[in-house]
């Protein structure tokens, strides 16, 4: 029987980084082929290749058994490859039939729509796969479920035969991951072929026929998921191999700067994002923050800035109970915050630089008096700024959206660290800058880390967290699954704990 | 809960029945308050003839802000292209009649339309810096031209010479029907009679023309293909264009269509509500369609009744102050026997409510003479700011309105 698809030594750089580097794949007709891998292994970038909307910088692409060159994903579609988003590409305001229909329409003459005949297609594929919605219903009143099986008849729809779900579980409660597992049985009984991105263990070796391990953009291994292990596949996305921590030569003091205690959080739907966080940063300390993104990292930083309200437990900076403080004055009281989203979060980009350093810093000296800001000590501190962290910019006058990225964070970075602050949150301090600027920002870091400064540090790289941090902890799931020593934790003990597995 | 409410309220408004018998509720109260005020005008076919004439031009700038705005443009310019409308209807009307002028007209705004288009869609300037500029441009381009083409040919810089208007018709036999009805002045009866025969004698051709682009823009946006790409334009232009839908074009031709409209509601003001281009002939009816567009729901049948209610009170305001005091009667009537039937199901807060204020419009019946001009022209305004407050759950503008969105750029 051919294939359904292979991949051949795939590789795709971007400037600076390297996202796929010989990549093998080969999956089965009529298989559920898993691939698993952590943030930034790859994956996804696989995805948009296959699915014509990356094109790759070599390798040979074939599906069903023929060599395929795909310019875009009109190519994949044509070809029967169908793409299912993790975010959800749907009008909340048009009915399921609509959307399933825009783009490639029945027509009668003159373009007018054929609903019947569409509403019938749709009811046929439905019913064939058992995707249980309703055509006429508007898509604002479904479910998270429901709208990934609109997206999936979508797919089916224009025919494809051969579907990719990006982390299709990622946003569905468990009751609608075994409906979702069921649909994906049934499509496949009906020789579809599926192929499925994820790095939850479980599932994949609950659904899967074949998987593949992703790590640092290149497919290291595929395993038959009726023999493997958890503690295996957790090892093999982790690798071997962990990053060497970095030699400090100071230790962190007793002084707890933040301390949070069984802190808990609830979104506004009544989901619970947070379960009981207990976690205490010393001065002197660097703590990071590791797991899988998604798994109420973001949550815990609008906690502490509070930016968000705890449900239950207390989060204290110095032992001062955070919680009737407003994020102002929890940032006055000496909190730098380095977002994990620069430019949504931490610039204003049409704005010159030296008004960005005021930011943040708008109520306090020297940049303000509470009233007028003080125009002369924000150009005089940016262009510290510049020279102190080596910022590449014309001068301080520019746009801050001038700027690359690798220099806006690095102004941000100086920015946050200013004013002398006890506690600092950098999220994803490095993502997306060069390399020269990640070892800047690294030696900054590590520089306040000694001078005494409590860090918490949330990162997706590994590099990162076990070149810093001092403990490493370790959430999942909204909870804090474990405390590691980055200098004596296991690859398999760091990669079960992040997909999930407490550590007693 | 919610899901509940939402088609308890698609039943309320979809049900043949119900809105028979909100008409006959609505048609009893006011022949009964004619009877009692002497307010004539409220229910003759005069007030109908003169209510559509101010409908239909808030009706082009409702539809044309609605076009735009189902794609995801707001068009604040919608009062330039109608300026734009009653200038060239006026100029070419006079030139070459009416039919002409409508068609000039059209094609000009449609051309505006377009330009605002590239200054938002291509561009990128802001949606409403655009629409402004485009406002204050049409003000003065018309201003200056009048000077040079109407001032020699007998008007002036802010008047146009006479303009023919198109022609009218009446429905034979039903017109005369309804009108011997009317005056036999039976209760309810002669009041259907009056306000129906407003629809079918003297009626103009360009009424009925423009007045069928209401079922058009709704089949159109409904029911082709076209229309659905433009309304997920609209919705999720980033989905759309995913699934090969041209943004950028749809867009334009969005715009064409918004402008195509709003100028012919121009035209239509100088040729059928008037026969003449007077300057600050608009009066800032761009912007009651915008609000129309709001209180329609982003619905052409919820424009053409957003217009309606415009243009009726329009109408009352030049035609018998005696009508507006009536009105209120009739109001209070309405708002009574709407906080009873609320009473009826249970529902203690919306009774309270406008058991409360049909009160108040009672006293301000009783009490005060003469309801001043300007009132009755804000009331719509108000009507629509209600519309707003008390709707806004229900209210469905299109999710992408407004939000610039750039095409994915080749190679990515």
């Amino acid at each position: 029987m051919a294939s359904a698809v292979e991949i051949k030594g795939i590789e795709k750089k971007y400037p600076g980084v390297v996202a796929n580097h010989n990549v093998t794949l080969t999956v089965q007709k009529g298989h559920i082929h898993a691939i698993i891998g952590e943030n930034g292994a790859g994956k996804s970038t696989l995805m948009k290749i296959l699915y014509g909307m990356v094109r790759p910088d070599s390798g040979t692409i074939s599906i069903d058994g023929k060599d395929v060159v795909l310019k875009s994903p009109h190519d994949s579609i044509a070809l029967g490859v169908g793409m299912v988003h993790q975010h959800f590409m749907l009008a909340d305001n048009a009915t399921v039939l609509e959307n399933v229909i825009l783009g490639s329409e029945p027509v009668s003459f003159g373009g007018v729509i054929q609903h019947t005949a569409a509403r019938d297609k749709l009811i046929e594929i439905t019913e064939k796969y058992g995707l249980d919605i309703d055509p006429d219903q508007n898509v604002a009143e479904l479910s998270v479920g429901e709208r990934q099986r609109v997206e999936i008849s979508k797919v089916l729809f224009r025919g494809a035969q051969i579907l990719i779900l990006d982390e299709p579980t990622a946003v569905l409660v468990p009751q609608e991951v075994d409906e979702l597992f069921s649909n994906l049985k049934d499509l496949t009984a009906h020789g579809l072929t599926i192929i499925f991105i994820s790095h939850k263990l479980d599932e994949v070796l609950a659904i899967a026929d074949a998987i593949t391990v992703m790590r640092t953009g290149t497919t290291v291994a595929s395993v038959d998921p009726k023999s493997a292990t958890k503690k295996q596949l957790a090892e093999l996305m982790v690798g071997r191999e962990l990053p060497k921590r970095r030699e400090v030569s100071t230790q962190p003091s007793n002084k707890k700067v933040l301390e949070i205690e069984n802190a808990s959080y609830s979104a506004p739907d009544g989901r619970e994002i947070l379960h009981e966080i207990s976690l205490a940063i010393h001065a002197g300390e660097i703590v990071g923050l590791a797991g899988v993104e998604g798994n109420g990292q973001s949550e815990l930083i609008e906690l502490i800035m509070g930016l968000v309200k705890t449900s239950g437990g207390t989060v204290s900076i110095l032992d001062e109970d955070i919680a009737e403080m407003s994020s102002r004055k929890i940032r006055d009281s000496g909190v730098g915050y380095i977002p994990q989203d620069r430019q949504r979060d931490a610039l204003l980009m049409s704005a010159p630089l030296w008004e960005n350093r005021i930011l943040g810093h708008q109520s306090t000296q020297p940049m303000s008096n509470g009233l007028w800001i003080n125009k002369g000590n924000a150009q005089k501190d940016s262009e510290r700024l510049v020279k102190e962290f080596d910022v590449r910019t014309p001068s301080i006058n520019v746009m801050a959206g001038a700027l690359s990225g690798g220099n806006q964070q690095k102004f941000i970075v100086g920015r946050e660290l200013s004013g002398d602050p006890h506690l600092l949150i950098a999220a994803q301090p490095t993502r997306g800058v060069d390399v020269g600027a990640q070892a800047l920002i690294w030696n900054y870091l590590i520089e306040a880390r000694v001078a005494g400064m409590a860090i918490l540090l949330i990162s997706a790289d590994l590099d990162e967290l076990f070149n810093l941090s001092d403990r490493l902890a370790v959430i999942s799931g909204g909870r804090i699954v474990a405390i590691l020593d980055p200098e004596k934790t296991t690859s398999e003990e760091l990669g079960l704990a992040m997909t999930g597995e407490k550590i007693a | 809960m919610s899901i509940l409410t939402k088609e308890k309220l698609k039943k309320t408004v979809t049900s043949p029945s119900r809105i028979a018998i909100i008409v006959a509720v609505v048609l009893i109260v006011a022949s009964i308050v004619r009877r009692i005020t002497g307010a004539d005008d409220i229910t003759s076919a005069g007030a109908t003839g003169a209510t559509l004439r101010f409908t239909i031009p808030l009706l082009m700038a409702g539809l044309g802000g609605l076009w735009a705005e189902r794609s995801g443009v707001i068009n604040i310019g919608l009062e330039g292209m109608m300026i734009a409308g009653t200038w060239l209807g006026a100029w070419f009307g006079f030139l070459h009649g009416p039919l002409v002028g409508f068609i000039c007209a059209a094609i000009g705004g449609a051309l505006i339309g377009l330009f605002h288009g590239f200054l938002v869609v291509k561009i990128g300037i802001d949606q409403a810096v655009s629409g402004l500029a485009i406002n204050l441009l049409a003000l003065g381009t018309a201003r200056y031209l009048s000077s040079i083409y109407f001032a020699p040919n007998g008007g002036d810089i802010s008047l146009s010479p006479q303009v023919k208007q198109p022609g009218v018709f009446s429905v034979p036999i039903l017109s005369s029907f309804l009108a011997d009805l009317n005056a036999k002045n039976i209760i309810v009866i002669s009041d259907a009679a009056g306000i129906l025969g407003g629809f079918v004698t003297e009626v103009s051709y360009a009424t009925v023309l423009l007045f069928l682009l209401v079922p058009i823009s709704t089949w159109l946006l409904w029911r082709t293909r076209f229309g659905l790409r433009l309304r997920f334009c609209g919705e999720n232009p980033v989905a759309a264009e995913s699934l090969g839908v041209k943004v950028f074009r749809t867009r334009y031709i969005a715009l064409a269509i918004s402008g195509m409209f709003a100028s012919l509601g121009g035209a239509y003001l100088c040729m059928v509500s008037a026969s003449v281009y007077r300057e600050g002939q608009t009066a800032g009816r761009g912007f009651i369609g915008l609000a129309t567009v709001i209180f329609g729901n982003w619905r052409p049948t919820g424009v053409l009744a957003g217009s309606f209610l415009f243009g009726f009170t329009d109408a009352l305001r030049v035609r018998q102050s005696t009508s507006v005091h009536a009105i209120l009667l009739v109001i209070v009537i309405l708002g009574l026997l709407f906080a009873m039937w609320k009473l009826f199901q249970r529902n203690y807060k919306v009774f309270g409510i406008s058991a409360l204020s049909s009160l108040i419009v009672g006293v301000i019946f009783l009490k005060v003479p003469k309801i001043p001009d300007e009132f009755v022209t804000f009331f719509p305004n108000l009507a629509t700011i209600l519309v707003l407050v008390l709707l806004a759950q229900k209210l469905r503008p299109p999710a992408m309105l407004a939000v610039p969105y750039r095409e994915r750029e080749e190679g990515h």
